[in-house]
């Protein structure tokens, strides 16, 4: 029996691991200047581990923050890149979708931005301001079709994560927000959550005009732009003129990227707010009214309805 | 057949410290890398210890991994099946250990318990089918090599059948669990 013929025989007990370890030496040896045997041994070893597929049992719920918590501290993840993995996320789905959209599905019509090709041009403008404010190349958008727009729009987003590829020490970097009024400055680690959180949002948005469905970002996302809320709402609701104690206010989101939020907004009782997670980042993006957000509150009712009001307008359009 | 291009962008962004990437590759396939821990030592802490070494790991060595050499759930079952036969051997010499000294093992809780809790995807019903419909020797075969971590030649003596027998139908299994999966389109996704 030549090597080759060996190889073949063993292959099916190799993808188990299930040879002598000189046979499986002898194997991986041949595999490396084999490439026949190779893909004979990738495709039977991925099949192995399939095996255990033919019923799944999750993990406890409470392991995921266990795993993830130990692996942090064991090596402490890079924000920046973390956020900027983000953002190319959506942006990759946000690519995709727009590369699957026919050329009269360009002027469906959108409810804040004329049509999806609004909504892309104002997603590009985005983009360029956060570009600009870093002092990347801006890429100007051009006023035809559909499709120039997705090229403009995908261009300016790939300059952006390129750009920020080795940026590491400029999270704190003051940038400009997208807002409806005035953009306030606030940390690039801000502006990137936002980044991904509207180009997210806008997928949804573009999935509804041509007729596909919603989707739900990564948990880890979703937490994020609790987060940014978070930070934005107590000075959003105390800085108005009403004058009224508005108290500690406690959000507890459930589903996926729950958890809790504490919001420190002047004096007076408690107020806690309970709602789905994914859903109060919807009324962030004034995507669900704040009557219709499906949620219950134990404290002041009139305190939720401000801070669910107040929430609605921090998103961009 | 080309390396999964996914697999390399997960593990270009895990090697870059984005934290995300690993929460990413924990939901995709902690439910996998806990069901093949849960029954090849059928205990649950274990299990969980296992799930979480796994991962911890590949955060921690996400160069370890070589998408040219195959898929990155192929290499993470590899990994959690073999702590997993390392965690049941210990336990069985420590078993012999406490039975020569009198003392009994202490009983773990059943894998058909949990049986319930399973969760069904898609994927699982094509999987289930591919396994089903392997004949029952090379079924028996396979468990014997996959779940238990035993070699050609201990399934070839417990199944009282000369080794190349064992060896053809061990590749035999896997040819066949490959052909109905690459025909689902879920073979090395």
């Amino acid at each position: 029996m030549d090597v080759h013929d060996e190889v073949l025989d063993l292959i099916g007990a190799w993808a188990l691991d299930a040879c002598d370890p000189d046979e499986a030496a002898r194997v991986d040896a041949h595999l490396s200047g084999c490439a026949t045997c190779a893909a004979e041994a990738r495709r039977l070893r991925s099949a192995a581990s399939w095996l255990a597929a033919d019923r799944v049992i999750p993990a406890p719920p409470a392991l995921r923050h266990r795993v993830l918590a130990t692996a942090r501290a064991a090596r402490p993840p890079a924000l920046l890149r973390t956020l900027v993995g983000a953002y190319a996320g959506q942006a990759a789905l946000l690519d995709r979708l727009l590369g699957a959209v026919r050329q009269d599905d360009w002027g469906r019509p959108d409810p804040r931005h004329e049509t999806v090709g609004g909504v892309v041009a104002h997603l590009a403008g985005n983009d360029a301001m956060l570009a600009a404010d870093l002092g990347l190349p801006v890429v100007p958008l051009p006023a035809g079709a559909g499709v120039d727009v997705h090229a403009a729009w995908r261009e300016q987003s790939r300059v952006i994560v390129d750009g920020l590829a080795a940026r590491d020490g400029e999270l704190d970097r003051r940038v400009r927000l997208a807002h409806t009024g005035p953009p306030p400055l606030r940390p690039l680690r801000e502006a990137l959550v936002q980044r991904a959180f509207e180009t997210w949002i806008h997928l949804d948005d573009i999935g509804a005009a041509v007729g596909r469905g919603a989707t739900t970002p990564p948990p880890e996302q979703v937490r994020r732009i609790v987060d940014l809320a978070a930070e934005l709402l107590p000075g959003a609701i105390t800085g108005g003129d009403e004058g009224a104690e508005v108290g500690t206010v406690r959000l507890v989101l459930e589903g996926t990227g729950g958890g809790e939020w504490t919001l420190p907004c002047g004096p007076g009782d408690h107020t806690t707010i309970y709602a789905d997670a994914v859903e109060f980042t919807r009324l962030v993006a004034n995507r669900r009214g704040p009557d219709s957000l499906v949620h219950s509150t134990t404290g002041s009712p009139a305190v939720s309805t401000r801070v669910l009001h107040v929430a609605a307008t921090l998103g961009c359009d | 057949m080309p390396p999964d291009e996914s697999d390399a962008r997960l593990r270009e962004r895990l090697v870059a410290g984005d934290g995300d990437a690993l929460a990413e590759a924990y939901d995709r396939w902690s439910g996998l890398i806990h069901t093949l821990a849960l029954r090849i030592t059928d205990d649950a802490a274990a299990a969980e210890d296992i799930t979480q070494d796994v991962f911890v790991g590949l955060w921690q060595r996400p160069e370890a991994f070589d998408p040219e050499r195959g898929a990155l759930r192929t290499w993470l079952c590899m990994l959690a099946r073999s702590r997993a036969l390392d965690w049941t051997r210990r336990r069985e010499a420590r078993a012999r250990y406490h039975a020569a000294a009198g003392a009994s093992a202490a009983a773990s809780p059943a894998y058909g318990d949990i049986d319930d809790a399973v969760i069904w995807h898609t994927e699982t019903k094509v999987v289930r089918e591919a396994v089903q419909a392997l004949p029952d020797l090379q079924r028996q075969a396979v468990h014997l090599a996959y779940y238990r971590g035993h070699t050609y030649r201990q399934v070839a003596l417990e199944l009282n059948i000369p080794e190349g027998t064992a060896k053809s139908r061990l590749r035999l299994a896997l040819a066949n669990i490959a052909d109905r999966l690459a025909a689902e389109g879920i073979l090395e996704r």
